[in-house]
């Protein structure tokens, strides 16, 4: 490890991370003597309406939000913000669809995650195993992607090294969520969204003033780069974008299971419909607030984003550039704190799935004593995992972390989309379409396989679909005990 | 309050399941709205000469345009459309 970075820059982390791991312990004593597995896996259905858009923002806004995708915007312009304000949608789509059915049927069925009430959908424990290894699975390589960026952010920005920062954040964020649990996520992911937008205007103020001002960054824009002005930036943003994103952070969002779960975990629709509102504010406010920064950022970095090692290093770059040496540390906690947001987010998850769907399903009758000391062992243990992969960076790693989102997207989408509304979505179906459909969507990722130069997401997606008409048309009904509890009439 | 307490012990769970379908559509429709407004706001004032803070027309429909459109929606869904019922959990009394 080469450590040449100033205290200074990373004190501020240090005490944030402090107040992360206090947030976690004085959760965890509050919620001693409660029911533990509700508590831990969803936090006693008791978030309100903020905490529960906070968390659902923080969850889903990731590290390459904050990085890579106002890298692009600075290399696109302004056709990446109107690509990336699709995300606008997140929100109110997967709370205005599923957040009050899933709840009801939650409270019905007692259910703590989503593969339960997929289990009860479908009367099949072959089923849940599949969907609790995919999202296993999906969630490591996601986890891995935002240990990894986070920590080159850090490295980039600090001074310090890679590995310090995994340490740093990547261990005490998996310190917090083992024990914590759910409720320690939800509000620690509630500090980590508002540091998120305080980091956005604290670094759009620095950069118009590194700049020379909005009016003069403006027209160097317009002189020297016409193309960002454009929305299919000269060629630069084909169409073939645009859709595939629609779908890949937009529509198909809303059965990513990290976001399906807080349908679970909130206490009535009151906080539900505000929910809605606060967070579509907010996800809206971020990805415009950082991706507009991320072009403004021309006032300041006069090169193209190859002569700042890639579209990755702009932000990072432009943070060491234009922000006071001893701000620098706060700086970093935005994007940061994205990163340690969605690792919390999806480790809860995993560990659900492996405990509650797998183990308890087993062993209905285990010991609450036994069940505490798994379950924070087992979000200990992948968290750990996903760490020491991380020590050792894969390449393309942000392909890695797009490859995920399909993958649990084409999993879930119709399952739980046909499952939920659909009358005559049957066991095969599901079956059929999410293991066929995930199957197809990672060989066509492997091969590299594309129609129309489309995203595999359509592909999965697609397949996905048919898969699972195919399946319910050929497969048994479900049976009217299950219909009952589903689509009471 | 009390109306909505009322409309919230009311409802039988065929009728909450019912009313939760319906919400359903409204967002997809909601949806399908944005989608409309966003292929307008966008490529649909591409080519308009107009400019608003140095950015064109486009860009700025295509962005905050966008955003504020949705924070509308949620607001009409969340506020005007989507009715308040008793879950069963300890928050609803």
């Amino acid at each position: 490890m080469n450590e040449q970075g100033s205290f200074a820059a990373l004190l501020p982390l240090v005490i944030f991370m402090v107040v992360m791991v206090g947030i976690s312990i004085f959760v965890r004593h509050q919620q001693a003597g409660k029911n533990f597995v509700g508590n831990y896996f969803i936090g006693n259905r008791s978030l309100g309406g903020f905490v529960l858009a906070m968390t659902t923002v923080a969850t889903y806004s990731s590290v390459s939000s904050f990085v890579g995708g106002p890298g692009m915007a600075f290399q696109i312009g302004f056709g990446w913000i109107y690509m990336a304000v699709v995300q606008v949608t997140a929100i109110f789509l997967v709370l205005g669809i599923f957040g009050k059915r899933v709840a009801l049927l939650a409270r019905k069925l007692n259910a703590v995650t989503v593969v339960d009430i997929i289990r009860a959908r479908f009367q099949s424990d072959f089923l849940a195993a599949v969907a609790a290894f995919v999202i296993v699975l999906f969630f490591c390589g996601t986890m891995t992607a935002q240990f990894v960026g986070g920590a080159k952010l850090f490295a980039a920005v600090t001074g310090y090294s890679y590995e310090t920062g995994l340490i740093l954040f990547g261990l005490v964020v998996v310190i917090y969520t083992s024990i914590g649990g759910f409720r320690a996520v939800a509000l620690t992911d509630t500090c980590c969204a508002l540091i998120m937008m305080v980091g956005i205007v604290l670094l759009l103020h620095y950069v118009l003033e590194a700049g020379g001002g909005y009016e003069q960054i403006m027209t160097s824009i317009e002189a020297n780069h016409p193309e960002m002005l454009e929305p299919f930036s000269f060629g630069n943003m084909p169409w073939t974008i645009y859709f595939t994103q629609w779908l890949l952070v937009g529509i198909c969002t809303i059965a990513l299971p990290q976001s399906v779960v807080r349908g679970i975990s909130y206490k009535n629709t009151e906080g539900l419909h505000s929910a809605m509102l606060i967070g579509t504010a907010v996800v809206g406010f971020m990805n415009i607030g950082i991706n507009f920064t991320g072009i403004l950022a021309h006032g300041v970095l006069t090169g193209s984003p190859a002569d700042y090692g890639g579209v990755d290093n702009i932000i990072p770059t432009t943070i060491v550039t234009v922000m006071p040496k001893e701000l620098v540390g706060l700086a970093i906690i935005g994007p940061l704190a994205a990163s340690i947001s969605t690792i919390s987010g999806l480790l809860i998850v995993a560990s659900s799935a492996i405990i509650k769907d797998v183990y308890m399903h087993y062993k209905p009758n285990a010991e609450s004593s036994r069940l505490r000391i798994l379950s924070m062992a087992t979000t200990a243990i992948i968290g750990g995992a996903v760490f020491v992969i991380a020590l050792t960076p894969p390449s393309l790693i942000w392909l890695i972390n797009m490859f995920a989102f399909g993958g649990l997207e084409t999993a879930f989408f119709w399952t739980l989309l046909l499952g939920l509304f659909w009358k005559g979505a049957n066991k095969f179906g599901a079956l059929l379409s999410m293991t066929g459909g995930t199957l197809i969507y990672c060989a066509t990722q492997a091969a590299g396989f594309k129609i129309l130069n489309l995203h595999q997401i359509t592909i999965g997606i697609t397949i996905s679909l048919i898969l699972f008409l195919i399946g319910s048309y050929f497969g048994r009904p479900s049976d009217k005990k299950t219909l009952k509890i589903f689509f009471p009439q | 309050m009390t109306k909505i307490l009322d409309f919230k012990q009311d409802l039988t769970a065929a009728e909450k399941f019912s009313l939760v379908k319906r919400e359903a559509i409204y967002t997809g429709i909601a949806l399908a709205g944005l989608i409309i407004f966003w292929l307008i706001a966008g490529f649909g004032l591409s080519n308009v000469d107009v400019k608003i803070f140095h950015l064109p027309l486009w860009a700025v429909a295509g962005s905050i345009g966008v955003w504020f459109f949705a924070i509308f929606i949620s607001f009409i869904l969340s506020r005007k459309l989507f009715k308040n019922i008793n879950l069963g959990g300890e928050g609803d009394e």
